[in-house]
């Protein structure tokens, strides 16, 4: 066993460390107070980052190779390794700005969009609404039948966050043979329609697509049962990582609030009640930090991964939300303030406890893969 | 980054994986009776005195395993190499743990010797280090009191220099197994001082003059601890362990070591548990449904409990801190267990409280075990200090 970063590793981390501290942290204090003291009763309270912010961040973040994580050298990029990829989402994580490598499935580089989505001329939103719920697509109810001249896709309506993307991935079973495919469609085809946008707890949005007699080329089907579960896993590491970003975060400043902060003529960081909270919080950092590692190692090592990756991703989106609840609750009235990153960080993490998979759907899968045997 | 054992632990893994497969596995029907003693890892101290064939017959088996592992190869794993072991490392003894605790059989691939034994200097190698190693005597741990338990640097037991000797007085609580063992590790402190400071470590023999067994105590974990009374004990000064006055670092040593041990112990318990209650629903279609989704929540809990466990073990073999690490492990290890087997009960129901029932004698010892060698409050606050001390740098990646 060698639990140290290697070389590689340790290069990668640390520029992703640095862009986060210089570029993200240090404009969270703007991010944070825009708007939030004069919000109209009922309006949503979404926050964005100015356009020409984001653009100038996606440059600077291409410039160090961090604009996606994805990209195979021969569109110019630099493709990480699973434990890497964890590593600098991670570090991601530790900022409340909306802004973070562009997730795009490798298999895609291989296909006619991959040119314009490596340069960031179009971008592509992931309908895995099924995949939220379980953990996997083995319930999927879309269906597709391809014919000489075009593939229908059954009539459906599927949410899916990101609604502005260009180009959707849609997975479908194959009517009779049970097969999967997973379809890439553009947003101008006829029968696609994206409708009635709706504020999430975070500061994002969901939308549905609907699809009505959509046929697509027959070579849109692009992908199969094992790049799906691919999508899933990886999905779930990343939000694993960026999991550990948020805790470390509100730990590193629970403490440092704890330690400064004076009631009843005794720092908090003396209370028992204080103190064990944060106990608690390092323990399941820890293991959170290992499982997730593990899980990428894993894929890297090409040995099977898809459930370490789900439990990675079910403990530590619950580690976050407890990081964040734990930091609000350390930091009192500051903790929620919108001035603070910790109440986004809670609705954020609230959010990642639903996405791939249910917690209790989770446990289920385990729990009856266990009974089988 | 690599999470793979090294190629020679890898081996010895799979020699461990064989002898529980082939050896422990086929023997777990007729185990499965054994009388309470055997529960836990520590039942050659207190068989030794029985005169019960009914025991002796279960040690006569237990003695041909140690012969059976001692001719694999696999015997003495963590005894250092200059007394005959083979010295392996913190990750491969977990591992090898790992492999053991697959099978309900206690059996350990060793003698049970307090690692703290091994500072012994000059006659003390023979007369106690030796034996313990060679499985002729055992030792016992003195160390809480009636009035100090989790804090020990409260101990009120004294050791008055005398000449050449030092004259002991005091009281020690729970130390177990001492009224059969050959001898006491005994921490005492020396005259005026208090705190951490001036707590030294003794060998004293059973039958030393002034040292009796007030009687042993009854606990719901099957163990007996013990209740000691020194009364003008005179001990040579060749009897103390290390240095005068730095006793307290050996009680830490002896505290330390252990932990990864009981957290890959629960691991493997809380698995077998787990496969307890696979057996008892797996053919009841309502009560698969009823159960899955918590039998999975612990499955998972499990497996990160191991990722703790290999963590502090690999630290421990690079000479890193390892105090929040192991602090980490009993607390996680110790916590979830008794959560896996309480469940276990509810699924269980009423027949798993008959009091001999796996699950019941499995419930007794995990209980004890929140408590024994440092309660999660203690666990909770190493780990605290350790958060104000030195920040999250210690939860940094390497």
């Amino acid at each position: 066993m060698d639990l140290k970063l290697t070389e590689e590793e340790r290069l990668i981390k640390n520029t992703a460390a640095r862009f986060v501290d210089k570029e993200l942290i240090s404009r969270e204090g703007d991010y944070l107070r825009q708007d939030a003291p004069f919000l109209a009763p009922g309006a949503p309270a979404r926050r964005r980052l100015p356009p020409e912010v984001s653009k100038g961040l996606a440059e600077r973040a291409r410039g160090v190779g961090l604009w996606s994580l994805e990209v195979p050298e021969t569109l110019g990029g630099t493709p990480l390794s699973t434990v890497a990829r964890v590593l600098v989402h991670r570090e991601f994580g530790r900022s409340i700005l909306p802004f973070r490598p562009v997730s795009i499935p490798a298999f895609l580089f291989e296909t006619p969009y991959g040119e314009k989505l490596a340069s960031g001329a179009l971008s592509i939103a992931l309908a895995f609404e099924e995949a939220h719920k379980t953990g996997e697509l083995s319930a999927l109810q879309m269906l597709y039948r391809q014919e000489p001249d075009g593939t229908i896709l059954r009539d459906s309506s599927i949410f899916v966050s990101n609604s502005g993307a260009d180009l959707f991935l849609v997975p479908a079973r194959e009517q009779g043979s049970d097969r999967l495919g997973l379809f890439v469609i553009e947003r101008e085809t006829p029968g696609v329609t994206i409708t009635d946008e709706v504020d999430l707890t975070t500061d994002a949005t969901v939308a549905r697509l609907i699809l009505r007699q959509c046929k697509i080329p027959n070579d849109r089907l692009l992908g199969y049962e094992y790049e799906a579960g691919e999508i899933i896993a990886s999905e779930q590491l990343n939000m694993a990582a960026r999991s550990l970003g948020i805790g470390m975060r509100c730990l590193a400043s629970s403490i440092e609030h704890a330690r400064n902060r004076v009631t009843f003529g005794r720092r908090l960081a003396e209370r028992q009640a204080i103190q064990w909270m944060l106990a608690d919080l390092s323990v399941e950092i820890r293991s959170c930090t290992w499982l997730t590692l593990e899980a990428a190692w894993r894929a890297d090592q090409e040995l099977t991964y898809f459930e370490e990756a789900a439990l990675a991703k079910k403990r530590a989106t619950k580690m976050a939300f407890q990081a964040a609840d734990t930091a609000i609750q350390i930091h009192g009235g500051y903790g929620v303030c919108k001035e603070f990153p910790f109440e986004g960080f809670y609705r954020e993490a609230r959010l990642m406890r639903l996405l791939y998979g249910r917690e209790e759907e989770l446990d289920r899968a385990a729990g009856e893969k266990f009974l089988r045997q | 980054m690599d999470f793979r054992l090294s190629p020679e632990e890898e081996n010895l893994r799979e020699n461990v994986e064989r002898f529980v497969r082939y050896e422990l596995i086929p023997l777990e029907p007729e185990l499965a009776n054994a009388p309470d003693i055997f529960e836990g890892s520590r039942w050659k101290s207190r068989v030794k005195s029985s005169e019960d064939p009914e025991i002796q017959r279960y040690v006569a088996m237990m003695e041909a395993l140690e012969r059976k592992a001692e001719e694999r190869g696999l015997w003495h794993l963590d005894v250092p190499k200059q007394y005959g072991g083979m010295e392996v490392s913190n990750v491969a003894l977990i591992a090898v743990t790992e492999e053991l605790e697959k099978s309900s059989v206690p059996f350990e691939l060793g003698n049970h010797v307090s690692n703290i034994l091994y500072g012994c200097k000059g006659e003390q190698v023979d007369k106690y280090l030796w034996p313990c190693i060679r499985g002729e005597k055992t030792s016992a741990f003195g160390l809480s009191e009636p009035a100090s338990g989790a804090d020990p640097s409260m101990m009120q037991t004294t050791a008055t220099p005398d000449g050449d000797f030092f004259v002991i007085n005091g009281t020690k609580m729970f130390p177990t197994f001492a009224d059969v063992a050959d001898f006491v590790q005994l921490f005492a402190r020396l005259p005026a001082t208090s705190g951490r400071n001036g707590v030294t470590c003794f060998l004293i023999d059973t039958g030393t003059p002034g040292y009796r067994v007030a009687r042993s105590i009854a606990t719901i974990a099957g163990t007996e601890p013990c209740e000691l009374v020194f009364e003008n004990c005179r001990v040579h000064k060749s009897q103390v362990l290390g240095e005068v006055g730095n006793g307290w670092e050996l009680n830490q040593a002896w505290l330390g070591a252990r932990r990864f041990q009981v957290g890959i112990r629960a691991h493997g318990k809380s698995e077998r548990v787990l496969r307890i209650v696979h057996d008892l629903v797996r053919h009841d279609d309502k009560a698969r449904d009823r159960w899955a989704s918590r039998i999975g929540h612990f499955l998972g809990e499990a497996e990160a409990l191991k990722t703790l466990t290999y963590l502090g073990a690999w630290k421990a073999d690079q000479k890193m801190d390892v105090r929040a690490e192991a602090a980490n492990v009993k607390l996680f290890a110790t916590e979830l267990l008794h959560r896996v087997i309480d469940f276990a009960l509810e699924v269980a129901g009423p027949s798993g409280l008959r009091k001999n029932h796996f699950l019941a004698r499995a419930f007794r010892h995990a209980r004890a075990t929140r408590i024994v060698e440092g309660p999660s409050e203690i666990q909770r606050h190493i780990i605290q200090r350790g958060l104000f001390r030195d920040g999250i740098v210690p939860l940094e990646l390497l």
